[in-house]
């Protein structure tokens, strides 16, 4: 039962990677954007983590959709998500006017089209979903439980 | 020996070989870990590296190549005048005047440029209309590096006063071959060698365009249009500037509508 549970965590934590990444990385140039218009890096470092979200995103996609290294990688979705609403909250107390891009999109909008608070209550859904992996990563159909030979996993002659 | 004590035996040897298979499978499920958590850290760290390698080669198309040029052929009587961030193109004769707010990096400009460049150019020359470039740098940020909007816009301004029967060549080249939004755009050298290739000689122009001699002009137009609120036009349920923003003899025109060009033959 708990199983199954990491199950639908972890694969539904791979599922919004896959899509945030695969959006991000379909539209570099929107990306950068985006990651500019939180006005928080120099501009160099701006043009490399637009280059690297994307990519890593995806990353943590697929190790997820694999189950490899679970709790590592529900510790790095954690950082990263805890990183992007740190991004955003520090965007709406300044007073900007942003799309977070967190889905694509992204960059200024109109003063009255912010969401900043939903934006990061979906964050901390997503954040749940890691924590219960952090917490406890065994689920079904993963290569962590036929690579380290969980018990239940373990065919041994006695 | 008595059975009792071989049992006994049988079954130490027994648990001892069962310990011992439980440490090897231990041993193994720990070697198992550590490889993992290696492959973890290797497959995010060659994410980072090749989403920067692919986001490099997409994003640099514009690097070490020649801005290709376009020219426009303007008729005699038609002066092309620099006043601050402004280029005034046009016989002294023209009744009408069109103001445009431009920023190179725009694609909306772009498209406005693509639309009625050739139009406008032809009501120039047959001295209808007389056109005001207000070179803003709206999209400053959001070019990578940034800084082409400036630079291009500065650029545009050098080559006005260099050589002003090149202005609208300079101008329609950069929107000939634009750079995308979110993407490198022209550096200065580029857009010197542009301007050298489009024949302005002057040797003033590279340092004109190096030094940035009219960026303050540039960022304070925008400053000023951006606070105007004869320029504030609704967009996306939001009132404020944008570019490209047109008008016609003072007045706002939407040049969404193609009919807006009409104006331009009934007020002349």
């Amino acid at each position: 039962m708990l199983d199954g549970v990491g199950t639908v965590a972890r694969l539904g934590l791979a599922a919004v990677w896959f899509v945030s990444g695969g959006i991000k990385a379909s539209d570099l140039n929107q990306t950068y954007i985006a990651v500019q218009a939180y006005d928080v890096l120099p501009s160099g470092v701006v043009s490399v983590v637009a280059s690297a979200v994307p990519f890593l995103e995806l990353a943590l996609g697929l190790l997820l959709l694999l189950g490899l290294g679970t709790r590592l990688v529900a510790v790095l979705s954690a950082v990263v998500l805890l990183a992007f609403i740190a991004a955003i909250s520090q965007a709406w107390a300044r007073g900007l006017s942003i799309d977070c891009g967190c889905f694509g999109g992204g960059g200024q909008v109109a003063a009255g089209q912010t969401a900043y608070l939903q934006e990061i209550l979906r964050d901390i859904g997503f954040l749940v979903l890691a924590g219960w992996l952090i917490v406890r990563p065994r689920s079904l159909f993963g290569l962590d439980g036929w690579l380290t030979g969980r018990p239940a996993a373990v065919v041994g002659k006695e | 020996m008595g059975g009792a004590e071989r049992t006994a035996r049988k079954r130490r040897q027994e648990i001892a070989a069962k310990r011992a298979v439980a440490a090897a499978r231990q041993a193994k499920s720990d070697r198992n870990k550590v490889i993992i958590t290696v492959v973890v850290l290797v497959v995010v760290a060659a994410a980072v590296i090749v989403g920067v390698v692919i986001s490099n080669s997409q994003k640099n198309k514009t690097a070490d190549a020649a801005i290709p040029t376009k020219s426009v052929t303007l008729s005699s009587g038609v002066t092309a005048k620099r006043d601050g961030a402004t280029v005034l193109v046009g016989k002294d004769t023209a009744k009408t005047t069109v103001d445009v707010y431009e920023d190179f990096l725009c694609p909306v400009c772009g498209n406005f440029e693509s639309t009625y460049a050739q139009q406008l150019e032809q009501k120039v020359n047959d001295g209808t209309i007389k056109i005001n470039y207000h070179l803003v740098n709206l999209l400053n940020d959001r070019s990578d590096p940034v800084g082409y909007s400036t630079d291009s816009a500065n650029a545009a301004l050098c080559v006005a006063d260099a050589a002003p029967d090149k202005f609208m060549a300079f101008h329609a080249s950069l929107y000939g071959t634009q750079p995308e939004e979110g993407a490198r755009g022209y550096d200065k050298n580029q857009l010197i060698k542009l301007a050298q290739d489009l024949g302005v000689n002057s040797p003033t122009l590279s340092s004109c365009v190096n030094g940035g001699s009219y960026n303050q002009a540039v960022s304070d137009a925008y400053q000023k249009a951006r606070t105007d609120p004869a320029l504030a036009q609704e967009v996306g349920g939001q009132t404020g500037f944008g570019t490209p923003t047109v008008l016609v003899n003072n007045k706002l025109a939407d040049w969404q509508d193609p009919k807006w060009m009409d104006a331009l033959v009934s007020q002349s």
